[in-house]
């Protein structure tokens, strides 16, 4: 069993100015046929990770991919799993029941539609009554950050940052070097007492 | 001036979340807003380049429940219903409606060119490799959506380069006024009309190709169809957002009617072929329609920087000395954003050049010319990064990562076809020559000057 701690991807906040660049550099990654352009993008920009705008900061949100992961633990199907220090969540067996949702603390997951090729993909059975009688209910499930798993160059986000804002934190490598940090500046402050 | 003139670019406030990259790309200063705020485009100082277009990431939300629903905004930029892809804050204004509504039109007689850059760019909106060059696979669709004559810019690009060639002849040796500018890229030549009015004496008078192909479809064009003039419909495909500006300039009706009806952009054209459910990348290669689309290579390599420059070296060359040039490529005027200078031993004449890609990057130059102290005959300006092949109407590159391959895959494709093609001077254009034969009679004639070329207007 490994003991290796998951890594996440973290935005600056001094250095994002909310382009969405990484939304929408994350959406398509996440598309399967090989989008380019913006014409042959024929879904919605569906993210993984929020840009998130208030007057005091402006930065995306994703997933912190938790050592003891909520969203795993709160899962009802067992669809949440961790899989090479990434949490993953299965999209064929989640059956959208949200409870990922409102265990995450951060807010890393959404419930999303379904698309293929621009077509929203619709349930086999259950439908939504509406004033035009019957109509049929749209497939949702639950979507967060997946670290690019399948992407050879890492996060699409955080490649494509135009202000570098974004990074890929490895919590064991980040802990050394402020340890590091730590023990350079206690020999700095205490240089003039011991000459 | 039409109301499509004022504000074919614009920022969906709605939409802007104020990052400010778009300010950032323009050349001339034209978006204004706060930080974090949505912006505004100084309608009287932009150019319309498009490249805010190109660069902007803001896009409407499948989630966002307080923005106008997507039908609204779709009817309001001028596209059509069918378009799936996402629409983001900066936009250029779509006329695919109207293009639309006149393809249906059976009353009229259709005719389309199309500018070379588009022929490296369309075919990524069908998920081909970026740069791919298609200009047999962009011909035959134009003719399946319905155009009756699918001509080609290029060939008025070959045109341009005779007129323009001769002027700076002429100008050169006739003491005229020199430097001379081209005067292709119609956003170089407004921000002449407003930055530097009393320099406007220096730009070429030669109308670009996009209008000398729709004054000659509804005088010459209409002529060998024989239908009448009032009946043609004029639609230019274009890599640039400002073709839409300049071909509603009032002053370019030379034939007698409004030279160019619409111009839509690569990627409006892209729509246009998704929309009549036309399988793009399946098409036979099929030729562009004779006169009116037989090109050379230097036709073609307008799309990119130095491009003009060196179709001109290639046909002024041979015009002075009457010899031919001892190698057509002339590597040296090539390059990406920034300035070139040259010097071209052309018979006893050092014919010093300048070559400006990036509207940005002139000011520099227009300030020697303004103080008298120019080392240089001719300018080419070309407002786009790497000249047409980056203009703000082509397809839009969502990773900023690939943008740099799109530009060089683009621009690769250019030479590729310029080096493939039989013929590579203009002045070798057998239809251009037949067309002075049967038509205009010589370059800078009564009847070129009157079709080809154009005046400026003082925006200041």
């Amino acid at each position: 069993m490994s003991n290796k701690i998951n890594s996440f991807v973290v935005a600056d906040p001094a250095k994002c100015i909310g382009c969405k660049v990484c939304e929408v550099a994350c959406a398509v990654s996440h598309t399967q046929y090989g989008v380019v352009t913006a014409g042959t993008m024929e879904d919605p920009v569906i993210p993984r990770l929020y840009l998130v705008k208030t007057p005091e900061v402006t930065m995306p949100v994703q997933c912190r991919h938790c050592e003891d992961a909520p969203c795993a633990n709160s899962c009802p199907v067992g669809a949440i799993s961790q899989e090479k220090n990434v949490i993953v969540i299965n999209e064929t067996e989640c059956v959208g029941c949200k409870t990922c949702m409102i265990a995450c603390p951060f807010g890393a997951i959404d419930l999303v539609p379904k698309y293929v090729k621009g077509e929203e993909i619709t349930q086999r059975v259950l439908k939504s009554e509406t004033q035009d009688g019957l109509v049929e209910k749209a497939v949702v499930y639950a979507s967060k950050c997946d670290l690019c798993i399948s992407r050879p160059d890492g996060p699409a986000c955080v490649e494509n940052c135009p202000e570098k804002a974004l990074e890929v934190v490895k919590p064991a490598v980040l802990k050394k070097e402020r340890n590091r940090d730590a023990a350079l500046s206690l020999l700095e402050s205490v240089k003039k007492f011991i000459g | 001036m039409s109301a499509t003139v004022v504000g074919i670019v614009q920022i969906d406030k709605e939409l802007c979340t104020g990052c400010r990259r778009c300010a950032e790309v323009c050349p001339v200063d034209a978006i204004k807003g706060e930080k974090g705020e949505p912006q505004t485009i100084d309608t009287e100082k932009c150019c319309y380049c498009g490249q805010c277009v190109q660069v902007c990431s803001a896009y409407a939300s499948i989630f966002d429940e307080e923005i106008a629903p997507r039908e609204q905004k779709i009817a309001e930029r001028g596209l059509l219903d069918s378009v799936k892809e996402p629409l983001f804050a900066a936009y250029n204004i779509g006329h695919n409606r109207e293009v639309k509504k006149g393809l249906a039109d059976a009353s009229l007689f259709k005719m389309v060119q199309c500018a070379p850059a588009v022929r490296v760019a369309i075919a990524e909106e069908f998920g081909l490799k970026l740069g791919s060059l298609t200009p047999g696979k962009m011909a035959a669709a134009l003719r399946r959506l319905g155009f009756d004559r699918v001509y080609d810019t290029n060939f008025t690009a070959d045109l341009t380069i005779m007129e323009e060639g001769s002027e700076l002849i002429e100008r050169v040796t006739q003491n005229g006024t020199l430097p001379m500018f081209t005067s292709c890229c119609p956003a170089w030549v407004k921000y002449v009309e407003q930055e530097y009015p009393e320099l406007i004496p220096h730009l070429s008078s030669c109308k670009s190709p996009q209008q000398m192909a729709g004054a000659l479809f509804k005088t010459y064009g209409a002529k060998i169809d024989n239908v009448e003039p009032a009946k043609v419909f004029s639609v230019s495909v274009m890599p640039c957002t400002c073709k839409k500006f300049e071909c509603d300039r009032p002053e370019l009706t030379d034939s007698g009617f409004k030279d160019v009806d619409y111009v839509i952009t690569t990627r409006e054209l892209a729509q246009l072929i998704k929309d009549a459910g036309i399988d793009f990348k399946n098409l036979p290669e099929e030729d562009f329609d004779k006169p009116l689309g037989t090109y050379t290579g230097a036709g073609t390599i307008f799309g990119v920087t130095g491009g003009v420059m060196e179709a001109a070296l290639r046909t002024g060359y041979e015009l002075i000395t009457k010899e031919a040039i001892p190698d057509v490529k002339l590597d040296f005027v090539r390059g990406g954003e920034g300035v070139r200078k040259a010097t071209v031993k052309v018979g006893d004449l050092d014919l010093r050049v300048a070559v400006v890609s990036g509207l940005k990057n002139v000011r520099p130059l227009m300030e020697q010319v303004k103080a008298g102290t120019a080392d240089f005959h001719f300018m080419e300006v070309m407002t786009c990064p790497v000249g047409c092949v980056s203009g703000g109407g082509q397809p839009k590159v969502l990773l900023p990562k690939l943008k740099e391959t799109a530009y060089k895959n683009r621009a690769c494709s250019t030479y590729t076809h310029d080096d493939n093609l039989p013929l590579r001077k203009s002045h070798d254009n057998p239809d251009v020559q037949k067309l002075y034969d049967e038509f205009l009679v010589k370059p800078l004639g009564h009847e070129s000057h009157h079709l080809l070329h154009t005046t400026y207007t003082p925006r200041r």
